[in-house]
């Protein structure tokens, strides 16, 4: 076999990219939770009482753990389903459902992007402010990003569902 | 109603659930005219439920422990510590799925871990390759009622009764779902009670020896968590970094370098869960303002009026629902409807997440979604339905447990403090 990828095609960089900026960046707010979170610990047990701001600082890590870990399942297609009729459907009938799913799933994230767009931007004309004096939108921002991405995962990976249909001349080392 | 059924599709042809409960969401309230960016503002409610800390630290911690060889020491200590009993080895299994599920979570990593350990060491003492492929499929989900068990407290989250009377109230529930395990494979196995070994001192001082940097940590956790020391996201931030002190430094199992793959492969699953639980906030909400689960109430007190019926048709409607939705899914979809019309009948909630959890505890062995099945039958290279036929017998133990939590309230709600 001289052909090093069975999908006859290089994983792309983009992929490699994307892949180490989540897990980057999912080990940065994770370690950062994980060290605040055992400080309040010991504050707490030491001296009776916490940093004041450490709270909400921990709430909002736990929001974009929980959005990062989300766009990482879109791109390991691993988020929670049912499907329990997909698989006794015939070939060409699999493959439209699972196109259908996905435009379903793109469309719902572009909706839930657009208006969770609309919430920051709304957050930002009131001045809302967490953490003291931080401005909210900030860190609200994760939101309409998280979904925006999670709706381009799902379109980007219609085209997978029409590979295996093509004929094989097109990988064919021949 | 068409769109309802047009989702109802979809989601069987397998769209993911944050989907389908977020075009619900979107689609009610832009019917009863309020501003879709009602539907963010409640995702971001994640960021102001304080409890929800302790769901990413103790899922790291679990897969932490499940990378690292604890599971192998757990289980020789115990083996030496009960492996003398006839049908010790079997008990063995089942006293270190319990554990072990209760600290990683129920994410199915208690058969990879702990099955493939034991599956070998089971049938080499002489149990028959079916008993032993049923008893391990069965035991990864036992110990979802202890503590700090993941579904618990996300049902603690959603029907805001404290968790951590939801730990005190498993406790009973969940030795007595052990206890009629182990009880089914003594009498199964009575001809094979051959020990596993002699019981030996030298044996557990060993055993000791090697484990004894991770024994604390049940005692320091669960301790901590039933007397009320540490509330229980504290307790979460004292496991992971005990977790990865002692794996990654003493025992230098999890190297660091392994870590982020580990975080990332945590993380997509909390993220799959507080994606639904945020979105479902939203849902929830509309469908209270709706007026849903009052409908709900009507519809059921005018067919069934006494407890007992009532609680025949929860448990099995929840075994129906465990055949198709995941033990999360299933807590955030179903336990804001159920509650309100249990409550009607006099059910406590505390007691209502108990069998909810016992319950669904089963539906992890329940074809044709239920997760131990595929994990078994993928790690142990057997087919799917020869898994099935061989979980049945426990699957029907179990049953009798969960019948008996359920009629019996008092299993659960004596030790908790009113």
């Amino acid at each position: 076999m001289s052909e090093s990828s069975p999908e006859g095609e290089d994983p792309g960089r983009a992929e490699r990219l994307g892949r180490w900026l989540e897990n980057t960046l999912l080990a940065a707010v994770l370690f950062a939770m994980i060290g605040l979170a055992a400080t309040q610990v010991v504050m707490r047990s030491a001296f009776g009482g916490g940093v004041a701001w450490a709270d909400e600082a921990l709430r909002l890590l736990v929001l974009w753990a929980a959005m990062l870990g989300a766009i990482a399942a879109s791109r390991d297609n691993v988020h929670l389903r049912i499907d329990l009729l997909s698989r006794f459907l015939p070939g060409a009938w699999r493959r439209l459902a699972a196109v259908l799913v996905d435009l379903f799933a793109a469309g719902v994230s572009a909706v839930l992007a657009w208006y969770s767009w609309r919430f920051v931007a709304e957050s930002r004309e009131f001045g809302d402010q967490v953490l003291g004096d931080w401005p909210a939108w900030a860190f609200q921002a994760i939101l309409p990003a998280a979904f925006a991405l999670i709706a381009y995962r799902y379109l980007a990976g219609l085209h997978k569902h029409f590979r295996r249909h093509l004929p094989a001349t097109g990988t064919d080392p021949a | 109603m068409l769109a309802g059924l047009a989702m109802l599709l979809l989601a069987l042809l397998g769209a993911p659930l944050f989907a389908i409960i977020g075009a619900g969401a979107l689609l009610g309230f832009a019917r009863s005219g309020v501003d879709l960016t009602a539907v963010p503002i409640e995702i971001y409610g994640i960021a102001e439920t304080p409890i929800l800390l302790a769901i990413p630290l103790f899922t790291f911690a679990g897969y932490v422990l499940s990378e690292s060889r604890a599971a192998a020491r757990l289980v020789r200590l115990s083996a030496a510590l009960i492996g003398w009993l006839p049908g010790g080895l079997a008990m063995v299994a089942v006293a270190t799925c319990s554990l072990f599920t209760a600290f990683t979570g129920g994410s199915g990593v208690t058969i990879i871990a702990i099955g493939a350990l034991l599956f070998p060491a089971l049938v080499q003492a002489g149990y028959s390759e079916r008993f032993t492929l049923g008893l391990v499929t069965s035991s990864g989900s036992l110990g979802l009622l202890f503590a700090p068990s993941l579904p618990l407290i996300i049902y603690g989250i959603i029907a805001e009764v404290s968790i951590d009377s939801l730990f005190l109230a498993g406790i009973v529930p969940g030795v007595l779902m052990m206890l009629a395990l182990a009880a089914f494979c003594l009498l199964r196995n009575r001809d094979n009670r051959r020990p596993l070994a002699e019981f030996s001192w030298r044996e557990v001082r060993a055993a000791i020896r090697e484990s004894i940097w991770e024994l604390p940590l049940p005692v320091v956790v669960l301790g901590g968590i039933y007397s009320g020391y540490f509330a229980v996201s504290e307790a979460a931030a004292v496991t992971v970094v005990y977790v990865l002190i002692v794996e990654s430094l003493i025992y230098r199992e999890v190297p660091w370098r392994r870590l982020p793959g580990i975080v990332r492969d945590s993380m997509v699953l909390v993220g799959g869960i507080l994606l639904i639980l945020g979105i479902s906030l939203a849902s929830t909400n509309y469908m209270i303002d709706a007026q849903v689960p009052q409908q709900l109430i009507e519809l059921v007190t005018s067919r069934i009026s006494d407890q007992v019926s009532f609680l025949l048709l929860l448990v099995g409607f929840l075994l129906l629902i465990g055949c198709i939705l995941h033990i999360f899914s299933a807590l955030v979809l179903i336990v804001p409807l159920m509650l309100p019309v249990a409550e009607r009948y006099g059910v406590d909630p505390v007691h209502l997440g108990i069998i909810f959890v016992a319950t669904m505890e089963l539906g992890y062995l329940l074809p044709p979604i239920g997760l131990n099945l595929y994990i078994s039958s993928y790690r142990f290279n057997r087919p799917v339905m020869e898994v099935c036929i061989a979980t049945l017998p426990f699957i029907l133990i179990l049953l009798v447990a969960v019948l008996l939590i359920t009629f019996v309230p008092a299993l659960s709600l004596a030790l908790v403090p009113k």
